[in-house]
């Protein structure tokens, strides 16, 4: 067999996994009562859907940062802590966008790997009389196929709007570096995708083992969220670029000049401009050269090894009963809404997407919060960016909350053969919902009392905003859940139900973000008089509906 | 003198002129039977005969076109959370919250059902031990066996002391030691008053041995209901087994040794 059986094999293989990303019949859902030769195509079509949203977002990067370059003077003042050449802004931005690619690719890629695990085609290939390099070629090009669309996105529309920005040799200087963003986001969801495997699906519950499985994952998210972070803190970059520029030479500049992906900006910026244009020195072109051409020796070695990989992704390797300390028989039943949420809380701990959820808007708070501590000039400067944390803790949880829901597709069919109303599930995520932003908040407020003691401001901004939380996933969780019901599939992750989560976001954000903007005109008790108003209104939403 | 029917309230399950359809597809048509108190009801049936789907509507996973589902009375398509209530279940497939352990997943089990933490434990206990689960207890259910992710269901579905079980091939999978403890478990669970099995199987060594009456379902339409003998009269022979009664009444016999002599030799 060659690669035209792979592709064969991988073209079923496909259909059946966008089948179970959207209808997740393997994972528990159950088969809706409409006509079942209509559900292939839909869920195609529906996979194909959300592969061009996440591809409109990956090129509506690249045109920014594109037009954002354009025109850029050979130096820029005034912006900056001290003057930026032109080259390297390029280089930045640039830099900033190959992040942010291998960034979303990433996310995207933890996102649909559980479900490419769950859906369990490749365990059906394996016993079929297939030779194993086309097994391995098959699983491969599944593989790919979750990516393919925004992979085609980045490594063209990149090129082509840099290249009409910044001149064709631009264009063509960025293609390395997108070849390796691309490359690089494959083998983080690979290794990523191992790592959530080996260390947390598989590992034992109670004794306090789901605070190291959390710790695991903590780990494990501080890469993308150092991304993620680079976006929050860009101002702060872009400051340590020009003051480095107008430094000299230094070890500090060397590490930055090298560390990845910044070479593969700077190689853009050198061929837009010209390579006196970013400042660097005749040795620092050299290790430039040498690091460009690690990176790519390393991009090469890991697409062979992500060929050579991936086919493990499918299994779950046996792994051995170890004794350790029982916590008994000892069941503690929790209230429905309460139960809902420590469930969520517990899959959330074995499953790196939904972690993510929780852990991100959490991480965010902790760098805004140490940003306060560290870079805020007086004291009010220090309650605004505080304040401005909890609003962006705020903000996330609100963002990421539909996507909680999308825990209840596992198990639905038996998890809806129990007497659990709408209204328990919708309130229990709605609580996890709250708790994240608690939680952010609270990590603010504990960084920010170190710069500035008012803990009765911040207290009172915190829990002021709270109902408008509660009300934003009132309306988000209860719209999700008739919208689930009315459709007969749950809204299982990003290639199901991206649009639905989307579009409940808007209105959600705008729910929790208007008693923050309206602090600034009425004070604390405008914003919690507004936010308790939202709540009355939203909260029959989440409580209308008892059907099991 | 004719024992005194049981009231609608009394009566663990009550299925009137149920009707399932998936889009043009009619998966079940018409359907009625009733699983008496202190009574196990067999549903039998080819593949795609309706078993699932008639299963299905009674614990509200599937909702009909038309009939009535009621678990002791109360409506199971509108009153779902009340009948769901009294009701254990146990589906076709093991589809469980993977990544949940056991313990965790009977937690959230008994929270969702009111226990208070005592029985649920003396509960959890008591069946994990008998169905020698301790050492796979606190393992991610992902990392179990089908047989033993049976198990948890079973547990899972007597947890709250059900009035009524709802069975889906509830055998599948599990060890011989297992399955008799199942078996004993169910005889002895519709001995207490009032309560009612309704259970699915292919097997029909087990369906004649456990069920005290048994429905045969063939293309979503009832064929034949009652004990096996009343069922060896319908078919007019008097030692034959639930196998054959089985092929007759579905007319699933006829050609059968022309299409096993087809396929020749395995």
């Amino acid at each position: 067999m060659g690669w035209r059986a792979a592709i064969r094999l991988a073209d079923v293989a496909f259909e059946e996994l966008s089948f179970q990303a959207v209808y997740a019949f393997r994972q528990g859902n159950v088969l809706p009562t409409t006509s079942a030769r209509s559900l292939v195509p839909r869920a195609r079509r529906r996979v194909t859907q959300s592969k061009f949203l996440v591809s409109a977002v990956l090129g509506l990067l690249a045109i920014g940062a594109a037009a954002l370059l354009h025109r850029v003077p050979s130096t820029v003042t005034g912006f900056f802590a001290a003057p930026l050449p032109g080259g390297l802004l390029d280089a930045g931005v640039i830099t900033a966008l190959l992040a942010l690619d291998v960034a979303f690719l990433w996310w995207t890629g933890l996102q649909v790997l559980p479900t490419l695990m769950a859906s369990a085609v490749v365990p059906v290939l394996e016993p079929l009389p297939i030779d194993a390099v086309t097994l391995r070629r098959a699983v491969a090009i599944v593989y790919l196929r979750l990516f393919d669309v925004p992979v085609v996105t980045v490594l063209v529309v990149t090129p082509v709007a840099i290249g009409l920005s910044l001149g064709a040799a631009a264009g063509l200087a960025v293609v390395p570096g997108v070849l390796s963003a691309v490359v690089f986001s494959l083998a983080l969801s690979l290794i990523t995708g191992r790592f959530f495997v080996h260390r947390i699906q598989g590992a034992r519950g109670g004794g306090g083992r789901a605070w190291v499985r959390w710790g695991y994952l903590l780990l494990w998210l501080v890469p993308s969220f150092a991304i993620f972070g680079f976006l929050t803190a860009a101002t702060q970059f872009f400051n340590a670029l020009s003051i480095l520029a107008a430094g000299g030479p230094s070890l500090v500049r060397s590490l930055l000049y090298n560390a990845y992906p910044v070479p593969f900006g700077l190689l853009t910026g050198l061929a837009a401009r010209g390579t006196a244009s970013a400042g660097l020195v005749p040795r620092e072109t050299v290790a430039l050269g040498l690091a460009v051409t690690g990176y790519l020796v390393l991009t090469a070695w890991a697409a062979l090894w992500v060929f050579r990989e991936v086919r493990e992704l499918g299994h779950i390797p046996p792994r051995p009963l170890v004794e350790g300390p029982s916590t008994g028989f000892r069941l503690r039943p929790r209230s429905s809404p309460l139960a809902v949420l420590v469930k969520d809380l517990r899959i959330a701990s074995r499953t790196p997407g939904y972690a993510f959820l929780i852990l991100l808007p959490i991480l965010d708070a902790v760098a805004l919060g140490l940003i306060t501590v560290a870079d805020a000039p007086g004291p009010s400067a220090a309650i605004g960016l505080a304040l401005g944390a909890v609003t962006a803790a705020a903000l996330l949880a609100t963002f990421f909350g539909p996507a909680f829901f999308a825990i209840e597709v596992l198990a639905f069919s038996y998890g809806r053969t129990l007497p659990l109303s709408d209204r328990a599930i919708v309130l229990g995520k709605v609580g996890l919902m709250a708790l994240v932003y608690l939680i952010a908040s609270g990590v603010v407020l504990l960084l920010a009392l170190v710069r500035v003691f008012d803990p009765l401001l911040f207290a009172g901004f915190i829990l002021a905003e709270l109902p408008a939380i509660a009300a934003a996933g009132s309306l988000e969780l209860g719209w999700l859940f008739r919208t689930a019901r009315r459709r007969g599939f749950p809204v299982a992750n990003l290639y199901s139900g991206a649009w639905a989560a989307i579009v409940v976001a808007i209105p959600g954000l705008l729910i929790a973000g208007a008693p923050l903007l309206l602090f600034h005109f009425l004070g604390l008790g405008g914003m919690a008089a507004l936010a308790v108003a939202e709540l009355a209104a939203c909260a029959p939403i989440a409580l209308g509906g008892r059907s099991g | 003198m004719e024992p005194a029917r049981p009231g609608p309230a009394d009566r663990p399950l009550a299925i009137d002129g149920l009707t399932i359809d998936y889009g043009e597809r009619r998966a079940v048509a018409d359907l009625s039977f009733e699983v008496r108190p202190g009574e196990i009801y067999g549903l039998l049936g080819s593949n795609g005969a309706g078993k699932s789907s008639t299963i299905k509507s009674v614990v509200g996973l599937v909702r009909p076109v038309a009939g009535s589902v009621r678990v002791f009375g109360i409506d199971a398509v509108h009153e779902g959370l009340a009948a769901k209530a009294r009701t254990g279940y146990v589906p076709e497939t093991s589809l469980l919250y993977e990544a949940l352990t056991p313990r965790e997943f009977l937690e959230f089990v008994a929270g969702v059902r009111h226990l208070d933490p005592a029985t649920a434990s003396d509960r959890a206990r008591a069946y994990a031990t008998a169905f020698r689960l301790d050492a796979e207890f606190e393992e991610p259910i992902v990392s179990l066996s089908n047989g033993t992710r049976q198990k948890v269901l079973l547990i899972a579905a007597f947890l709250h002391a059900p009035r009524l079980l709802v069975l889906d091939e509830p055998l599948n999978g599990l060890d011989p030691r297992s399955v008799r403890i199942v078996k004993d478990l169910l005889q002895r669970f519709v001995r207490q008053e009032g309560r009612g099995v309704l259970f699915s199987t292919h097997t029909m060594e087990v369906a004649q041995e456990l069920c005290h009456r048994v429905g045969i379902l063939d293309r979503g339409r009832l064929q034949g209901e009652g004990t096996v003998e009343e069922l060896r009269r319908r078919v007019e022979s008097g030692d034959a087994s639930l196998e054959e009664i089985f092929l007759r009444l579905t007319r699933e016999d006829e050609g059968l040794s022309d299409t096993v002599a087809s396929l020749g030799e395995p």
